[in-house]
């Protein structure tokens, strides 16, 4: 028997079109599957504020046609009830058998994944992050440079956070930013030494955000739109990549076919699922399989296909999120500008351990987000934040991912249940965190406002991976270095479900190179 | 279905044959004179010559509703049993479903004429396979029957009389009770029995009288307390013509109601009765209308000015799709001057499920205001300026100051006008 493709890639995310590249280009027969969830809501097309003042029509991509910001209100993050963002997580759970108890499990069926939504951070790991990675850092640096031209990465500077990002050789120049974060960073200019001594670093965010033209899409013409759909594509997404790939003959795609099983037979390996259009089940069958369905999606299959029924262990980072407001630019006009990190910082805490955070501007985002959490009258935390979130930007802030003890199950009825808590340490690390960001932000001329430090909910970060990590030599419930599942041969995993740690940082762009990696390397095998 | 209605001129007949139509059924009108407008197929009827009726072929049901509410004497009692003996055997030979609509006063042992005739009826229809519907008070549509007579009292006098034990009714809608026949009528899977249809909890007559003030005349009238032993002695002294004409009778009829349990018959039908304030409008259903009104006192608190059409369309589009669609009953005052809402927060409510469910409607009505461009100047502001900024920061605090201490000062009374007005539902 003749197999249909020599590799099936599941999932047109980050890691499937960063492994399908060089598979494609080697001239390989790839199939591409995804979920198919296509974008059904045109994001505003003036600016922003201009679209707040004058589109009467503006509650359709505000609040959704069905209410979907209404109906999505106990969601964890503003980005889940914009209604122009829906069709990236709908269906997800459901189709993917995926249950988190007391942990926040998001996942996608789109067409270019979760990089429909994401937040655009980028950074490269570390040696010692790269160190607990079972082959050396070299492999990983072309990928990362390869990944990073591909995808266009703004922010380069000449800052404190030049090593930590480790992107600057590939990056544009950064977005110009606003007033306030433009103070911010002035002030850090001066209190730089004092600053760095406490542990606190500050730069420009590195986010795969173009500030020049490339390949089709455009420079970012700081609209404010960055939460509510960019219509330049300045912002990446996976969905970018897709043309250049069906350039190629050898690559096909389906779109709406939900996989389920994986099964041997013979040498190959038949891919079986659900096409979500015609509701018929389809089998495809390949020489490899590549899994690139997002870390949760890919376990289920795995550990389905395994029928592994112990515990795998989930890294996910604590979050928390504050508010910040600089006095001195009180009544500071609103203007349009970038939605998304601007600036970054590194923050030592005790044990050795690095908090990672961004801050943004608060135009974008509805003031209905904050006035919720404001404990006044809602009629006057209305007027208070009016007069207040010009002068103020919300900030972000990321533990290690190790600082979540949860683990997935494959239940009885193959569901995958994911279930966690935060690690005993944590909240004494983000009081601290708390502490020395308030003290750092203070010398920069802002102020943490009292009550705004809000730690997450474990699962909220959407960071997950580490389920079935790379290693030397893997056992079943663990992959290879090359990503190949144990027990399963020719079946490699390449999203974040193989990376054996998850440090507070941004680490798609790691999943893409690695993903990029263990492509080149299946063409080397082939070969 | 073809269904044929006696009595189709009176107040139920009427909305029968109107809800008849909308539900897509051929009705017949069997009635003394033909209808004003002939919109429906008519036959002759009436109780007293009723010997010799014949259905039209292929007629699925026939409802009788016809009915001599005075009972002169006793020949009138023998014509209308035997109208009803009639009908029965007419229904009979169609092979039609045959629905009698009784009294809640029907008994074997019944105070009056008229209940006792209801019941021998009853018996002749149950021992035929027949269907029996007892309806509670009767309410709503138009000014007719007993209600009409309740409405034009109570517009009439200042002063209403609260019965001393209070008398309680269940009440009905019309078209509440027109859907009821309508239901039997069709399903088949309702088996032939005595069906009461009425509120499953009863009010006492007193709060009928003031929803009827409030809601239908949207008046407001005092009550004088009356022991039910004086209307007793009156009805005993005052001689005959008075005591008609007072309307004593019928009131006496409502002091020794039994209660019906009703809910089993309503959940074997499906039916769902609107709350009595709701029936009680002109319209026979206020809901829209005081969720039109939550809505103006919400998103004008939330935006501080009148909110426009279109967002206040939305923001009942939300509650009807996201949250069954009824209004959370806030008290006049609220209504009337939305800025009051700032008295309000979790504890002011006795009920926990009320209470979230007011913060869940706070917040959608926070995110529709905003999503506006009126609400884009009222969230956004313009960047007024330090001064401004600073000024309209301390104003928002001294008025939040200011409110938490009426909130402590009126705290009993919101919760006691709070708890109220859930009272009446
Ligand atoms: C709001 C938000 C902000 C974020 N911000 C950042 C950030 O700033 N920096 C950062 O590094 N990361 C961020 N992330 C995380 C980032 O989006 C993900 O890490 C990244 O998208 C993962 O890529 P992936 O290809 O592994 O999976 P996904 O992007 O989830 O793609 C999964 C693909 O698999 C397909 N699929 C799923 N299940 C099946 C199935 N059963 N059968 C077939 N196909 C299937 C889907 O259709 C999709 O194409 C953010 C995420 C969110 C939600």
């Amino acid at each position: 028997m003749i197999p249909d493709f020599d590799v099936i890639i599941v999932g047109s995310g980050p890691a499937g079109v960063s492994a399908a590249f060089p598979l494609v280009e080697a001239g390989l027969k790839v199939l591409m599957v995804d979920g198919g969830k296509r974008p059904d809501i045109q994001p505003p097309e003036m600016d922003f504020l201009s679209a707040r003042i004058n589109d009467a029509e503006q509650w359709k991509w505000m609040v959704g046609k069905d209410f979907h910001a209404l109906k999505m209100r106990d969601a964890v993050s503003p980005k889940l009830r914009v209604p122009s963002h829906a069709f990236a997580f709908d269906g997800f759970e459901r189709s993917n058998k995926i249950e988190g108890k007391d942990f926040i499990s998001v996942g996608s069926l789109a067409t270019g994944g979760l990089s429909n939504s994401w937040g655009c951070g980028v950074a490269r790991f570390s040696a010692t992050e790269i160190a607990k990675f079972p082959f050396s850092a070299s492999e990983l640096e072309l990928s990362y440079r390869r990944v990073s031209q591909r995808m266009g990465i703004s922010g380069r500077a000449n800052d404190d956070l030049s090593d930590y990002f480790g992107l600057d050789e590939d990056a544009q120049p950064a977005i110009p930013m606003d007033m306030l974060h433009t103070h911010l960073s002035q002030h850090y200019l001066n209190h730089r030494k004092k600053l760095n001594s406490q542990g606190f670093r500050l730069g420009r965010s590195r986010v795969a955000v173009l500030s020049e033209d490339m390949s089709g899409r455009q420079a970012c013409n700081l609209s404010g739109n960055c939460l509510w759909g960019c219509q330049r594509h300045s912002l990446y997404s996976a969905v970018d990549d897709l043309p250049e790939l069906y350039k190629y003959e050898n690559f096909t795609k389906i779109s709406g076919f939900v996989v389920d099983d994986l099964t041997r037979c013979d040498r190959y390996w038949s891919v079986s699922g659900q096409n979500t259009l015609s509701n018929e089940r389809k089998t495809i069958t390949a020489n490899k399989v590549v899994l690139a369905a997002g870390t949760l999606a890919t376990t289920r299959i795995v550990l389905k296909a395994l029928d592994y029924r112990d515990t795998v262990p989930v890294l996910s980072c604590p979050t928390a999120a504050f508010l910040l407001w600089l006095p001195r630019l009180l009544g500071a006009p609103r203007l349009p500008g970038f939605g998304l990190g601007q600036l970054s910082f590194a923050l030592a805490l005790y044990d050795n351990i690095t908090a990672f955070g961004s801050t943004f501007a608060t135009t974008g985002i509805p003031l209905s987000e904050f006035a919720r959490h404001v404990p006044l009258r809602r009629r006057y935390s209305i007027d208070l934040l009016r007069g207040l979130l010009s002068s103020c930007v919300v900030g972000n802030i990321f533990l290690p991912g190790h600082l979540t003890v949860a683990g997935a199950k494959l239940g009885r009825d193959e569901s995958l249940v994911i279930s966690g808590k935060y690690d005993d340490k944590v909240m004494p690390l983000m009081n601290e965190a708390a502490k020395k960001v308030r003290k750092a932000y203070w010398r920069l001329g802002g102020m943490l406002l009292p009550g705004s430090f809000t730690v997450g909910r474990p699962g909220g970060d959407i960071h997950y991976a580490g389920t079935l990590p790379m290693r030397e030599s893997s056992v079943v419930g663990e992959t290879s270095p090359l990503g190949e599942v144990k027990g399963m041969d020719g079946v490699y995993v390449v999203d974040g479900a193989c990376l054996p740690v998850l440090p507070e940082k941004s680490h798609t762009l790691t999943i893409m190179a690695n993903a990029d990696r263990i492509g080149r390397q299946l063409v080397v095998l082939k070969i | 279905m073809k269904i044929v209605v006696t009595g189709a001129n009176g107040y139920v007949g009427t909305r029968l044959i109107t809800i008849g139509d909308k539900h897509g059924h051929v009705i017949v009108v069997a009635s003394r004179q033909p209808p004003i407008i002939q919109e429906n197929l008519w036959i002759p009827f009436d109780i007293y010559k009723a010997n010799l009726i014949e259905l039209p072929s292929g007629t699925d049901a026939i409802v009788h509703l016809a009915a001599n509410t005075l009972l002169a004497n006793n020949t009138d009692k023998k014509s209308e049993i035997n109208a009803a003996v009639n009908l029965i055997k007419a229904a009979k030979e169609v092979g039609a479903k045959f629905i009698f609509v009784s009294s809640q006063t029907a008994r074997s042992d019944a105070p009056t004429a008229y209940g006792r005739t209801k019941w021998r009826i009853e018996q002749e229809v149950l021992s035929a396979g027949g269907w029996v519907v007892r309806p509670g008070q009767v309410y709503g549509g138009e000014l007719r029957g007993l209600f009409g007579t309740l409405v034009s009292t109570v517009r009439r006098l200042p002063l209403l009389p609260a019965f001393i034990p209070a008398p309680k009714v269940q009440p009905i809608h019309v078209d509440d009770l027109a859907e009821g026949l309508l239901r039997i009528a069709e399903r088949g899977d309702v088996p032939p029995d005595v069906y009461c249809l009425a509120a499953v909890a009863p009010v006492s007559f007193s709060i009928l009288l003031d929803t009827i003030a409030k809601s239908r005349l949207r008046c407001w009238r005092g009550f004088l307390p009356v022991p039910v032993l004086v209307i007793n002695a009156l009805t005993f002294i005052l001689g005959e013509k008075f005591r008609t004409r007072l309307g004593l009778e019928r009131l006496q009829s409502l002091f020794n109601l039994p209660v019906m349990e009703t809910r089993p018959d309503l959940n074997q039908l499906g039916l769902e009765l609107r709350p009595l304030r709701s029936g009680m409008h002109p319209s026979g259903n206020d809901r829209r209308r005081r969720l039109l009104r939550e809505g103006q006192a919400m998103l004008g608190y939330i935006l501080k000015e009148r909110p426009g059409s279109a967002v206040l369309r939305r923001y009942i589009r939300v509650i009807e799709q996201l949250r069954g669609g009824q209004a959370l009953d806030l008290p006049k005052l609220f209504l009337g001057y939305p800025i009051f809402l700032s008295l309000l927060d979790e504890s002011s409510w006795t009920n926990k499920i009320t209470s979230a469910e007011y913060l869940w409607r706070l917040d959608a009505a926070t995110v529709l205001a905003e999503a506006t461009p009126v609400g884009a100047y009222r969230f956004l502001g313009r960047g007024h300026g330090v001064l401004y900024s600073l000024f309209s920061m301390t104003h928002a605090v001294l008025c939040e100051v200011c409110w938490r201490i009426s909130r402590m000062l009126f705290s009993p009374l919101v919760r006691l006008t709070l708890s109220q007005e859930k009272g009446i539902l």
